[in-house]
């Protein structure tokens, strides 16, 4: 391995730890130029830092413009998942993330999403790490060992 | 994974874009799924969960079968 290789690496490891820190206390994803200024690196190896994780499956990129699409479970835009806590809310891409958001913060939260046929609205709520609410049925379209193949399908 | 509000809004929703049709689970496996897999994602010391790990927790679930199988 490259030093470069390495020092992206052990940086890779300080992104992921700000980002994850980031998107949990603020409820917002923090991208590139950001982390840039926090961490005091620059851009063009903070990405390089954005594309190891997502090598690596710790995060998902978007395909476009390479910003951080989900920092999972934590989405950096608005969706059909919406995870209200006493303090703060988020975003995840799909109900099995918007459920891992109150396990991440090892909060009580309620979830909103919309029946995916129908769009009727429903909600589960989450209370001293119990379902205590709940409706509907959860659909896994890809079996589990396809799931990472077009993790945005899955 | 998308919440429906029942199977046959799930066979509706793939007959009308010509899809197989997956598993459906409870939201309560889901929920225990997801805080097996997130509870420690922030932590500094995360790390993947390895195959092993996963086909545990997964079995702790109830979700066995080809479906959920993980090597392929």
């Amino acid at each position: 391995m490259s030093e470069q290789q390495a020092d992206i690496d052990v940086l890779a490891r300080d992104v992921r730890i700000h980002v994850f820190r980031e998107a949990a206390a603020t409820a917002r994803v923090p991208q590139a130029p950001e982390i840039s200024r926090a961490l005091g690196r620059s851009e063009p190896d903070v990405r390089a830092a954005l594309h190891r994780l997502a090598e690596g499956k710790v995060l998902i990129l978007a395909p476009n413009d390479g910003n951080i699409w989900a920092a999972n479970p934590f989405c950096a835009v608005p969706s059909g998942f919406r995870v209200e806590t006493a303090q703060k809310r988020y975003w995840g891409i799909c109900i099995w993330d918007a459920l891992g958001i109150a396990a991440a913060l090892d909060s009580n939260a309620v979830i909103t999403a919309t029946c995916g046929d129908c769009g009727d609205r429903m909600t589960l709520e989450i209370r001293d790490r119990r379902l205590v609410r709940n409706e509907g049925v959860v659909h896994f379209a890809i079996p589990a060992h396809h799931w990472w193949d077009n993790i945005g399908f899955t | 994974m998308l919440l429906f509000r029942d199977e046959e809004h799930v066979d509706r929703w793939c007959e009308a874009r010509d899809l197989e049709r997956g598993v459906t689970i409870t939201p309560e496996q889901t929920w225990r799924l997801a805080h097996g897999w997130y509870k420690d994602k922030v932590k500094p010391d995360w790390r993947r969960h390895t195959v092993d790990e996963t086909e545990e927790l997964l079995s702790s679930i109830g979700l066995t079968g080809a479906f959920w199988n993980l090597r392929g």
